[in-house]
């Protein structure tokens, strides 16, 4: 514990250094700009700044990716409360309330609501992480191939038991992730793969391409289809907006505790923010007094899925840092941009980069705190940019992307790829495959490849290498049981049916 | 909608078929020193031709009994998502010639001033700085190299 604070002050000592200061402005402008304007999200966000990122000083560099995100996830509030467009999945829930009571003649309190709950669901997550990524990544040391690739199964088996979508669709989605990650050269045995005699297709594909692609030009078709219609509801917070949403957020503790914690939990498993904004949203209307209030404009309607989903956004950094599994898109961009300077995310780095991670856990302190204050200050400001035409900022952001899409590699076929993920992408949501996973197998997949090769050489070929104990076994049996929930929930149901 | 879900998986399905032949070739046993190239692919080449099989096979199915279904995209939206398609595609081909950001330039000016019917004012402005400024940002600051085509060092000199 102590060890911790210490370690956390010489991260900030780090983070408070004027010219990562600045980045952490930079950065958080960029990421509210980025979550306010539709087609561009937190990954890609991100994704697009990469190759800016690779030629910065390493620490500097993740400190602006991240700040991107917790702008991005500050700034998806304020389109989903003043224009009811929520630029992120996990923004919808706050749409329900938020919507209303900016309608209602308050958007200033809902803006202040949003970002209060946003900011203690938030720092709650950070706190975890401060003191709980320590000691999973300490256990984590202990992961051979068979448990790594057990860990695995079990973020994508949460895709598939718990995501909601069709399974067979979300099944289909990692394997194509998975063999898109396979094509080119083959890292153990230097053979080529899949590339049919092509050369362009031995270089593979890069999944920061596939990011740019499926979420930013397939959002963009999506919202070409959808005909962009902006009625925004004008706005500026003013002093009495903001007492009384602090004098709000303390009438309503319970919701915000709840959405905390349903965020932090969530959080954990892949895709976790949006569900945990959904379901914050459900228990706390269940639990309230007065139900009938909300989806009119309910201050605990809007704090409880805030909440909840920027504790969620906080606490999947968790699971990035401690084992190199990233629970969202965002954050495998993130993990990849880490890769990109060498660092690969995992319990060693603990060990190996102690000055790096903690000034990335500082910064994510700073970035959570500042957000607060530059999305309070600059909101209007932010929320005007939506009323630039769509057709101004469409462009834009279709040659942003490109820049994008080429400079990971300096490849020109990146960008052809780019304008297939984008047709792809906008397939995908129309017939309800997932994208999040298919793009988590593209990041993850080398290592899964490897963690299984490396373990089946130390089994001898036997599968039951995969089941051994003390780790293994748990893990796995814990990934097979969500794989196959939504088989088991049914059967469940009906036993207890039965009993009953 | 229903006859477009049949389609993608029986595109899957085909993709999941090559990913196999691929494997088979590599070999998807058990090679001199483990697992040889071919056996994770396979695999997974067998798990994409199954389960796109099932979705296959339920699509099918629903069609069958319920007819097409609603359509895949709202009446019109095909016109206007194809205005955004080919254009951007087409500055990707100009790319090739003139270079990212003078191809964006006409992209944005094309899109703005034709599809979006913008001022003429705002277009050109919008189309000359956003483009330079990406420039100086990209090529001069950072110093990473945008694709300049086969004119572009010509037509761009500074």
């Amino acid at each position: 514990m102590m060890e911790n604070l210490s370690n956390l002050a010489m991260g900030l000592g780090v983070v408070t250094q004027p010219y990562n200061l600045m980045i952490i402005v930079v950065g958080l402008i960029l990421g509210i700009i980025v979550g306010v304007l539709p087609g561009l999200g937190g990954a890609n966000g991100v994704a697009i700044l990469i190759p800016v990122v690779v030629v910065m000083e390493p620490t500097a560099g993740i400190i602006l990716l991240s700040m991107i995100y917790w702008g991005a996830l500050y700034g998806g509030s304020i389109t989903s409360i003043l224009f009811n467009i929520p630029g992120e999945p996990w923004a919808v829930a706050a749409t329900f309330d938020g919507y209303p009571m900016a309608k209602g003649g308050r958007p200033g309190k809902a803006l202040v609501l949003a970002f209060l709950a946003h900011g203690v669901g938030a720092i709650f997550g950070v706190f975890i992480l401060t003191f709980f990524a320590p000691i999973l990544a300490e256990f984590a040391l202990k992961f051979g191939p068979a448990e790594v690739f057990a860990v695995m199964m079990l973020t994508f088996s949460a895709f598939v038991g718990l995501g909601g979508k069709s399974p067979l669709k979300t099944v289909v989605s990692i394997l194509f992730g998975f063999i898109l990650a396979a094509v080119g050269m083959d890292i153990v045995s230097g053979q080529l793969r899949m590339t049919y005699g092509t050369v362009v297709l031995m270089g593979g594909f890069n999944f920061v391409v596939a990011v740019i692609g499926l979420f930013g030009l397939g959002e963009i078709f999506l919202t070409v289809e959808e005909g962009l219609k902006v009625e925004g509801i004008k706005t500026r917070i003013g002093l009495k907006d903001i007492w009384d949403g602090m004098k709000d957020i303390t009438h309503y503790p319970k919701a915000l505790i709840m959405g905390t914690l349903i965020g932090c939990w969530m959080g954990f498993k892949p895709g976790g923010a949006t569900p945990a904004s959904f379901m914050a949203y459900g228990f706390t209307k269940q639990a309230s007094a007065n139900a009938d209030e909300f989806g009119k404009g309910a201050s605990a309607g809007i704090i409880a899925p805030e909440a909840a989903a920027h504790a969620a956004g906080t606490s999947a950094t968790i699971p990035m840092i401690t084992l190199g599994i990233p629970g969202s898109p965002t954050m495998a961009v993130i993990m990849g941009g880490l890769m990109i300077f060498g660092l690969q995310p995992g319990p060693m780095l603990f060990k190996e980069h102690a000055d790096f991670v903690w000034g990335f856990i500082a910064s994510c302190w700073m970035g959570n705190v500042l957000g607060f204050f530059v999305v309070l200050a600059f909101a209007p400001i932010f929320a005007s940019i939506l009323r630039v035409k769509f057709a101004i900022f469409m462009p834009l952001i279709i040659y942003v992307c490109a820049i994008g899409a080429y400079a990971v590699n300096n490849r020109m076929v990146d960008v052809y790829y780019m304008l297939m993920f984008g047709v792809l992408g906008y397939l995908f949501k129309k017939l309800d495959y997932p994208i999040a996973p298919m793009v988590l197998a593209l990041v993850l997949g080398d290592m899964a490849e490897q963690a299984m090769r490396q373990a089946l050489i130390i089994g001898h070929g036997s599968p039951l290498v995969f089941f051994s104990l003390p780790l293994a076994l748990p893990l796995m049996a814990a990934a097979l049981i969500i794989f196959f929930w939504p088989v088991i929930a049914p059967l469940k149901a009906k036993m207890f049916g039965k009993k009953t | 909608m229903r006859k477009a879900d049949i389609w993608v998986s029986f595109l899957f399905m085909l993709v999941g078929i090559t990913v196999v032949v691929d494997s088979v070739r590599l070999g998807f046993m058990w090679g001199r020193t483990g697992p040889a190239s071919g056996f994770f692919p396979f695999y997974l080449g067998v798990g994409v031709i199954i389960s796109s099989l099932i979705v296959f096979y339920n699509a099918l199915s629903r069609y069958k009994k319920e007819g097409a279904g609603g359509p895949l995209m709202p009446p019109g939206a095909l016109k206007s998502i194809l205005w955004v398609v080919i254009p951007s595609t087409a500055m990707v081909v100009l790319t090739e010639l003139v270079g990212l950001h003078i191809a964006a330039a006409l992209f944005l000016a094309f899109y703005m001033r034709v599809v979006g019917k913008i001022a003429w004012v705002t277009t050109i402005l919008v189309a000359i700085i956003a483009p330079l400024s990406l420039y100086i940002t990209f090529d001069k600051l950072f110093l990473i190299p945008l694709p300049a085509g086969l004119w572009g060092g010509y037509l761009l000199r500074f």
